[in-house]
């Protein structure tokens, strides 16, 4: 097998390999575990960097092996497959340095360590799934890798969390399940392609292809947390901090987005959507999803809950500008996808260290924290400036280009939604940046 | 009714008694004359379909000899390990 | 034929000599036993894909009065399969001895393969009649090595079981006085759709659901493999139960007159999505593991009951489902097998047969836990087991069909259910709050060996191609 044919499978297995060893690691075995794991994350990084410098050359990576009768397992490296991709490597890499230092002296580091890299593994893999089976194989994979990083703790709490947890995605993986079955057995499963590849299939079977796409609109729906499906991520806000911050800006989340956008675009296609008149639904569920999720931030009282919340209303930007159908859209949804990921990291880093080094879990408890740690405090404000939206700061990029793209297709109510949430994101967040710097405060730790 | 018809029908009730013995019976010991009365049940069906022809047709009686074998292991089976259960019924008082 | 043969007499020849010399080290036969099986079955299986299906009339005797056996390239890739789940079952338990009950199970368990080798093998209704009796019966036996709790389970399976038997040995009767032959081939000419056959049919198919726990006539499974020894319980839920749907399958798939498929498939198909929710429901409200793990069998046999109904609504013009059935009882059969392997180990090192008793296994015994999820990950059905290569190749057919689709709506409420009481077990597993200490020191060999049919079944989707091919001559 050729390199170019290896490549996309390399990037998978640089993290699988060493996760699978750390399982087998004693606790006691800690430099062990910290190299394996810093080698795994320099290894990825430097194959991501190579596949995208290829690229750029103008090579072409394939991997595909028999799965299914007329199936095959296929990874390959398109641009979204690139995007994806380069964040997740980039984002797991910062968490991994997070969590080494995080779960310092905690229990069952090489459990934990183990499953993170097992779920970095599916997020990379469905990252560069080539057609829907192997979407769904990683997809499915990352469901079960995620299950024992929210119950790490143990406690009756995160059990709990765990089972919703499981509900909610094991439910949304059958039914992406039946959408995938359902669709080939009308047009088989051929490799993504960029305008679709179900347009044909529209006049004959529009029934089913309006069933599939709610099957796998819903499915995925479950991880990319739209409402009414999003009950599971707020409760998994127990799980330790490197493991919040991984799920919400980087895997599970993402990966329900991802799939979204690769079902719009790259399975059914905006010409078939249009046809069969399916986008107005999405888009109401994602601008519905955005002021939900924005007005339940504001009622939440703990920190990392808040958050939850909000990332629930941003992944839904994504979710809309791909909804829109325009190509201005488009990309923006797709950079709010990157930039909602750096910016949500930061504040959950952030949010992880406030609960670490002061026990602070409330937002009330966080008034003069900025004394005490100004380099967080400052990180977390950049972050928070981020997400409501003001300019330079990434989250306004996107938000803009989303504004643009609704006007582009004739939506002008999208920039109401967008407007109403950047004002309650505000309202939400911006507290968090003001009394910290300004109020002192004892802090009884 | 011809012989055949009629023998075949005492068969059947045979076995339907035994099923409904089976079913309906609690002590081990009847229970298992019950399957045997199945069986019989079986057995004659066989006979009487075998004495349609004369002499009687000799794959059928191949059967029945085989079916009666099966059924002594399976009943001694049946009896030993019930004997097993009374007895150790016994034990626990 | 030859290899086929070999396969079916190392385990009863050795059967008979365990019992007539009783060496000090049975294990250790079984295992080279077996291992020889398997080598000959996978020999026949190369012969039957290379020269096609092969036929011997024991004895000399001609067609329609010889006893027949066939070997078709399912029956070797199910001879295949038995020898190596009984090649894993015996190393298991020559490892862990108290799994097995007594000394008795090495000899018995040789018996059982043979019996199911010439089950198989057999293409005639009555040969077919009397492996199914040795089966039974060896089965019962096996059951009863626990001792005293098991004796009740065991005499229950038995008596219904004898009822299974004579119910179909009557069916066997009427089909005989009506058609005067017993040999299948020449049985799938001569059938004609009249009350006889009708009847006869019903009878068979009664006996023959009964003695393979098809809802609703599995009442008697949950008691019996939840009281027999842990490997005994493996080789039933994996091996014996699927010996009568064979049978069952035969029947309807080669003599059973086309006019009564579309009755009998609706009922098939109705009882298999029934069996998946109620045996899935019983599942999740199983206070023991080992029932949880029972009441998982009549759910999964659901979905063969299924595909054979969904074979015959389609006039049997499918072949796709007939790979989705027997895919089914592949991955079924290794699965179950890490199942309740993996159930014994967790209950004996943690000295609970309770469920909520699994709490903190994750990390006292994490590879028997590992071993149970893998197993249940392929019965929920995730890619790429074979599991999943089996749900798929069951909802091809379904989805091109839109009147079927809602068969689709069982399959994804029986993913679902079978998701549910797997995850509670594992999700005990995962409890650290006060977890339950290990009682005596885990076998790490021992987990593994529960563990490796889960990691086969897994990988069963990667070979999918030459599997479908053995399945009966599915290409791409």
């Amino acid at each position: 097998m050729s390199w170019h044919a290896f490549l996309p499978m390399a990037i998978v297995l640089s993290s699988l390999l060493p996760g699978l060893v750390i399982f087998g690691l004693r606790e006691d075995q800690q430099r062990l575990r910290v190299t394996l794991n810093l080698l795994g994350v320099t290894l990825k990084l430097l194959l991501v960097g190579s596949m995208l410098y290829g690229v750029s050359q103008g090579s072409e990576y394939r991997f595909s092996v028999p799965l299914l009768p007329g199936v095959p397992l296929v990874l390959q490296a398109d641009a979204l497959a690139l995007l994806f991709v380069a964040l997740s490597s980039l984002l797991w890499a910062l968490t991994t340095v997070y969590a080494i230092g995080y779960l310092e002296d905690s229990p069952l580091r090489s459990r934990f360590f183990g499953y993170f890299s097992l779920c970095v593994s599916a997020t990379v893999g469905l990252a560069l799934a080539g057609n829907l089976v192997s979407f769904l194989l990683f997809y499915e994979l990352l469901t079960l890798a995620t299950f024992p990083l929210v119950v790490h703790r143990g406690t009756p709490e995160s059990l709990r969390a765990g089972r919703v947890y499981l509900a909610y995605t094991v439910g949304g993986g059958t039914l992406v399940l039946m959408g995938v079955a359902l669709l080939h057995s009308l047009a088989g499963t051929p490799d993504f392609q960029a305008a679709g590849y179900l347009l044909e299939q529209v006049d004959e079977h529009d029934m089913a292809l309006r069933v599939a796409f709610a099957l796998l609109i819903l499915g995925l729906g479950v991880k990319a947390a739209l409402i009414p499906l999003h009950g599971w991520l707020p409760q998994a806000m127990v799980a330790p901090a490197p493991v919040s911050a991984l799920l919400h800006a980087v895997a599970v989340v993402k990966a329900g987005a991802f799939g979204i956008v690769r079902v719009v675009y790259d399975v059914f296609g905006a010409e078939a959507l249009m046809q069969l008149d399916l986008t107005k639904p999405l888009l109401w569920l994602a601008a519905g999803t955005i002021l939900y999720g924005s007005l339940r931030a504001l009622q939440q009282r703990e920190l990392k809950k808040r958050l939850a919340y909000s990332t629930i209303s941003q992944v839904s930007y994504v979710t809309l500008g791909v909804a829109l159908l325009g190509p201005i859209a488009a990309v923006g949804g797709l950079v709010h996808l990157v930039h909602q990921g750096l910016m949500k990291v930061t504040l959950f880093y952030c949010a992880g260290n406030f609960a670490e080094t002061l026990g602070i879990h409330r937002i009330r408890e966080m008034d003069g924290v900025g004394r005490r740690m100004p380099w967080t405090m400052t990180a977390f404000s950049i972050g928070a400036l981020g997400m409501i939206g003001i300019p330079p700061i990434a989250g306004f990029i996107s938000k803009w280009t989303l504004g643009l793209g609704a006007l582009e297709v004739g939506q002008d109510w999208v920039l109401l939604v967008l407007l109403g949430s950047a004002l309650l994101n505000a309202t939400a967040l911006s507290p968090l940046g003001w009394s910290q710097l300004i109020v002192e405060r004892e802090f009884a730790i | 009714m011809s012989a055949t018809l009629f023998w075949i029908a005492i068969g059947f009730a045979l076995w339907l008694l035994g099923l409904h013995g089976l079913l309906t019976l609690r002590h081990a010991l009847r229970r298992i004359i019950a399957i045997n009365l199945m069986g019989s049940g079986v057995f004659l069906v066989m006979i009487a379909l075998a004495a349609r022809h004369d002499p009687s047709d000799p794959l059928l009686v191949a059967l029945v000899v085989t079916g009666l074998v099966v059924a002594v292991s399976a009943t001694a089976l049946a009896l030993r390990l019930s004997s097993a259960l009374a007895t150790s019924k016994e034990h626990e008082r | 034929m030859n290899a086929a043969l070999v396969s079916l007499l190392l385990p009863l020849a050795g059967a008979l000599l365990l019992i007539l010399l009783r060496p000090a080290r049975s294990g250790r036969w079984v295992i080279a036993l077996s291992l020889g099986a398997l080598v000959a079955a996978i020999m026949a299986l190369q012969v039957v894909l290379d020269h096609g299906e092969r036929n011997l009339l024991v004895g000399g005797w001609e067609a329609g009065l010889a006893i027949r056996f066939r070997l078709t390239p399912l029956a070797a890739l199910l001879l295949v399969f038995t020898a190596g789940l009984h090649l894993l079952v015996a190393l298991y338990t020559a490892r862990i001895a108290h799994a097995a009950g007594k000394e008795d199970y090495w000899a018995l368990s040789c018996l059982l393969h043979a019996a199911l080798a010439a089950l198989w093998l057999s293409a005639d209704l009555f040969n077919l009649y009397v492996t199914l009796e040795l089966l039974s019966l060896v089965a019962v036996a096996l059951v009863s090595l626990a001792g005293r709790k098991a004796w009740k389970p065991a005499l229950n399976y038995l008596l219904l079981s004898l009822a299974g038997s004579l119910a179909y040995l009557l069916g066997v009767a009427l089909i005989y006085g009506r058609y005067g032959v017993l040999d299948l081939a020449l049985l799938a000419q001569l059938t004609e759709a009249d009350g006889v056959t009708h009847l006869a049919l019903l009878l068979m198919t009664l006996g023959l659901m009964l003695k393979a726990a098809l809802w609703p006539l599995h009442l008697w499974l949950p008691p019996a493999h939840a009281a027999a020894p842990t490997a005994v319980s493996a080789l039933l839920s994996a091996l014996v139960v699927k010996g009568p749907l064979y049978i069952l399958w035969l029947i309807w798939s080669e003599i059973a007159p086309v006019e009564f498929g579309r009755d009998a498939g609706l009922l098939f198909g109705t009882a298999g999505v029934l069996a998946l929710l109620a045996g899935g429901w019983s599942a999740l409200r199983a206070p023991r593991l080992k029932t949880l793990v029972a009441y998982s069998t009549v759910a999964q046999l659901g979905y063969a009951l299924l595909a054979l109904g969904l074979l015959l609504l389609l006039h049997l013009n499918e072949p796709r489902l007939h790979a989705a059935l027997w895919l089914f009882v592949l991955a079924h059969g290794l699965a179950k097998v890490s199942m309740f392997l993996a159930a014994g180990e967790l209950q004996s090192i943690l000295g609970s047969k309770r469920v909520t008793g699994m709490r903190g296994a994750s990390q006292n015994v994490p590879i028997a836990l590992a071993a149970f999820a893998v197993a249940g990950g392929s019965l929920v059905g995730l890619p790429p087991s074979g599991g999943f290569l089996a749900k798929w190749l069951l909802l091809q057919p379904l989805f091109e069909r839109p009147q079927h689709w809602p068969w689709a709506v069982g399959v994804l409420l029986g993913t679902l259910m079978s998701a549910a009481y797997v995850f509670r077990v594992v999700a005990h597993g995962f409890d650290r709050a006060r977890p339950n200490p290990p009682s005596i020191r885990p076998d790490r060999l021992a987990q593994w060996l529960a563990l490796l049919p889960a990691l086969l079944v897994w990988g069963l989707a990667l070979i999918s191609e030459p599997l479908l091919l053995w399945l009966g001559g599915l290409g791409r």
